[in-house]
């Protein structure tokens, strides 16, 4: 049975076979030589032969996206507790959060990037930031789902403020921060990726820049698919966890 | 309707105190030299040279996302539509697009800037963030008609196209405006990512290169021309997604 | 029973007062719960009110066993929120134990179970029962837990957690939680309102030998006539908005009462009276 299930999960992978394929074909069909576009599997071979020179690189963007996507989260759920415990702040809150929600990263990072300077922790700062509005506004709306009658419970069991913070309303928000984890995980690499684009001493933002301008076709296009690679499986893993853990908080 | 009031002057209220906070950084410079007063910012785009430079990209940029974003909706569309009549491709188109959309934009640049070239490669990128955002929306929208409803439909033999007309699109448009309303910012994010690996015009090209050069003032004029635009994109999304939601729910 | 066996059959808002002008003549038993000419009304915006109470009088003697009875809509619930300090009145008094209701929820010697079983999801019954003690900042009393859970029947689901349960297992599992630190006052809000006829019997009859053993203030929210009178000392009729108390009705069938009391004369007799006083009110409607 589970075997049987796995095949099919297998098979379900088609797209992504066809999409090489794809490439392939299209490649060949253009007759693009290889500085134009490179044949999958010279570059599937680059990246396969070649880890070390990948791999320092791509440690520094997991690091950096893994630490910016946890602190960002941590400060979007403070400041969504904030809001909770003190309504004036959501004046301030809510339009910022909006401007945050709604203007690309591209935008903010030559202003971040200008303002902190040509700093490694500038990065940090990008991901910080694109990371935090998803916790912050799902985290909101999940403290506010916790139904009233079970607010009404506390009360009328004298729950402490914090007591209500932390066993019912911070536990009703895990599903919804999850969520955010899931949304930001991919989007927490792409912002480290461009700032490192732009800005960067390191990462495969920056080895991405460098193989192009040394013309380095097979590893610009390896940086990409490592890059894409990272993401999936950033995603793939938030919501391994989103999938083990929010079923125990509803 | 009656929370309605309080919270539009709290917003603007909250608006006020944080242009003045952003003002009060420039004036004292606590935050150094490239962080102007926005009133320099403003003055500065009052001037006619600076404008028609801004506006000139502003035009390049909104072009491209515009394009990006209805051929995103196209390709979304058709392709929802396919895992919808062909129940096989379903589980496979799923999880293709799941990939994708977790695939960093900035990995399909160089792949587009080769092949289809630095002038549309903003409007590409746009359309395959888009394209993401929206096939996601589309099924999951279209999947949103209830089992009971579904029953009712094909207890009086309605055909699969007329469920699709009568049914499930009526119910899939709040769903779809909401992708919308991701869409709409992620159709400019991706029109600027394009233009960084090279376009000839753009907002993100403008921005890169203020950025590069110390142009303060161009940069800020750049990047608020940017986020008011992409501002104005979130919240026409926002408004017809709350329009959809009044009317079919 | 601490209220003499008189027939209290009496008409019109008098009845509502019937505690308290009696308690000059007899030795009056200690009052747990008193509202006196109580109006609550509710800012509904644009300058528009709704009065959902008006002078409102009711008090409850401590042991007794208390049941609200009145169509839907009619201010039980804002009664029994009054009592909990959750909602204040417009003008009138409201005093538990002689203090404000709010004293009683802070010191942590109120219990209450609402319609909506408000069990936590991610917590299991024995957590869920022990969630009071937590919120005393006391040391979670683990015998007293698995005690209340013996007397509602749920042992063997101490583990489970609310979503694997039926409707009734909950409502069990909230009465227990309001039981749990044995409060002075049991405030319980429709519990049974969500279960199926057959269900809510059982659950009637349970809850009537659970508070034969433990006899705590208690006032009980309902729009059932059977569950009101299986269960009460007394039943205060309330007619429909705003809400004032039409009459109050004295029970005093013996204890414990069993289900096949349902089934006696007097019982009859009683339910159908009180019938009857809810049908006037909706013809009156
Ligand atoms: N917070 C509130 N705001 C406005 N109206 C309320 C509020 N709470 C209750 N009401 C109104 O007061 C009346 C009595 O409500 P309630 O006490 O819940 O009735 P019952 O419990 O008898 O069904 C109803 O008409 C209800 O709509
Ligand atoms: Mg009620």
């Amino acid at each position: 049975m589970i075997r049987r299930s796995r095949l099919a999960g297998l098979l379900h992978l088609w797209p992504i076979v066809a999409l090489v394929l794809l490439w392939d074909v299209w490649v060949l069909a253009n007759g693009y030589t290889s500085i134009v576009a490179p044949r999958p599997w010279s570059v599937i071979n680059d990246v396969v032969g070649n880890p070390d020179a990948y791999a320092i690189d791509f440690l520094w963007t997991l690091a950096i996206s893994v630490g910016g996507l946890l602190l960002g989260m941590l400060l979007g759920t403070i400041a969504a507790v904030l809001i909770s415990l003190w309504a004036p702040m959501s004046a301030v809150l809510t339009p910022a959060a909006l401007i945050v929600r709604s203007v690309p990263v591209t935008v903010m990072i030559p202003i971040i990037a200008r303002v902190f300077g040509y700093e490694v922790y500038t990065v940090l700062v990008v991901t910080v930031i694109t990371s935090f509005f998803p916790a912050f506004v799902l985290g909101l709306s999940g403290m506010a789902s916790a139904p009233a009658s079970s607010r009404d419970l506390f009360v009328v069991f004298g729950s402490s403020r914090p007591a209500s913070l932390w066993r019912l309303r911070l536990p009703y928000a895990v599903p919804n921060l999850l969520l955010a984890l899931r949304i930001t995980a991919p989007l927490a690499v792409l912002s480290a990726m461009l700032a490192e684009f732009l800005i960067g001493q390191q990462g495969l933002g920056y080895l991405f820049i460098v193989a192009r301008s040394y013309m380095e076709i097979d590893r610009a296009w390896g940086t990409a698919l490592v890059a894409t690679m990272l993401s999936v499986f950033a995603f793939l893993a938030a919501r391994f966890v989103e999938r083990r853990i929010s079923p125990r908080f509803t | 309707m009656r929370l309605r009031s309080p919270r539009w002057l709290n917003n603007t209220i909250g608006v006020l105190i944080l242009i003045t906070v952003a003002e009060l950084i420039g004036r004292t410079g606590i935050a150094g030299r490239s962080w102007p007063p926005l009133t320099d910012v403003v003055g500065y785009l009052a001037e006619p040279v600076a404008q028609a430079t801004v506006l000139r990209a502003l035009t390049a940029t909104a072009a491209s996302a515009g394009w990006g974003l209805v051929l995103g909706i196209v390709f979304a569309a058709i392709a929802a539509l396919l895992a919808n009549f062909i129940p096989v491709l379903r589980p496979g188109l799923d999880r293709l697009a799941s990939v994708l959309n977790a695939v960093p934009l900035i990995a399909l640049a160089p792949l587009l800037i080769t092949t289809v070239g630095r002038e549309s490669t903003p409007a590409v990128v746009a359309a395959l963030g888009v394209g993401f955002v929206m096939f996601v929306a589309f099924t999951a929208g279209l999947a949103g008609a209830s089992a009971t409803h579904q029953d009712v439909f094909s207890v009086f033999g309605s055909a699969r196209s007329t469920t699709l007309l009568r049914l499930q699109i009526p119910v899939s448009l709040p769903t779809v405006f909401d992708g919308l309303a991701l869409a709409a910012p992620t159709a400019i994010l991706g029109a600027t990512i394009g233009e960084w690996f090279g376009a000839p015009r753009g907002l993100g090209v403008l921005i890169v290169s203020a950025m590069q050069n110390y142009q303060v003032l161009l940069l800020w004029a750049a990047a608020l021309t940017a986020a008011l635009l992409s501002l104005a994109a979130y919240l026409i999304a926002v408004r017809l997604q709350s329009g959809a939601v009044r009317r079919f729910t | 029973m601490t209220e003499s066996a008189t027939d209290t059959i009496q008409s019109g808002g008098s009845a509502a007062t019937a505690a308290g002008s009696t308690a000059a003549v007899r030795p009056a038993p200690a009052e747990a719960i008193a509202l006196r000419n109580v109006t609550m009304s509710f800012d509904l915006g644009r300058s528009k009110r709704m009065t959902a109470l008006e002078d409102f009088n009711l008090s409850v003697a401590e042991g007794e066993f208390v049941a609200l009875l009145g169509p839907s809509g009619c201010g039980k619930s804002t009664v029994l929120r009054l009592v909990t300090g959750l909602e204040q009145a417009t003008s009138g008094e409201v005093l538990v134990e002689d203090k404000a209701p709010a004293d009683l929820a802070k010191s942590h010697r109120l219990g209450v179970a609402f319609q909506e079983h408000a069990l936590l999801p991610w917590s299991s019954v024995r957590e869920n029962i022990a969630l009071p003690f937590r919120l005393a900042r006391r040391a979670v009393d683990w015998q007293r837990v698995d005690e209340l859970i013996r007397l509602v029947g749920l042992v063997g689901f101490e583990k489970a957690r609310p979503r694997q349960l039926s409707g009734g297992m909950k409502q069990r599992v909230a009465i227990a939680r309001a039981l749990v630190l044995s409060p002075d006052v049991l405030l319980l809000d429709e519990p049974f309102g969500a279960l199926d006829a057959v269900t809510r019997r059982r659950m009637n009859g349970e809850l009537a030998r659970i508070w034969e053993e433990q006899h705590i203030t208690t006032l009980l929210v309902t729009h059932d006539v059977e569950e009101a009178v299986l269960l009460a000392d007394r039943v205060v009729v309330l007619t429909g908005r705003p809400g004032r108390v039409r009459h109050v009705q004295t029970v005093d069938m013996p204890r414990p009462r069993h289900a096949d009391i349902t089934r006696s004369a007097e019982f009859r007799a009683v339910v159908d009276h009180l019938t009857d006083l809810l049908d006037v009110d909706r013809k009156a409607e």
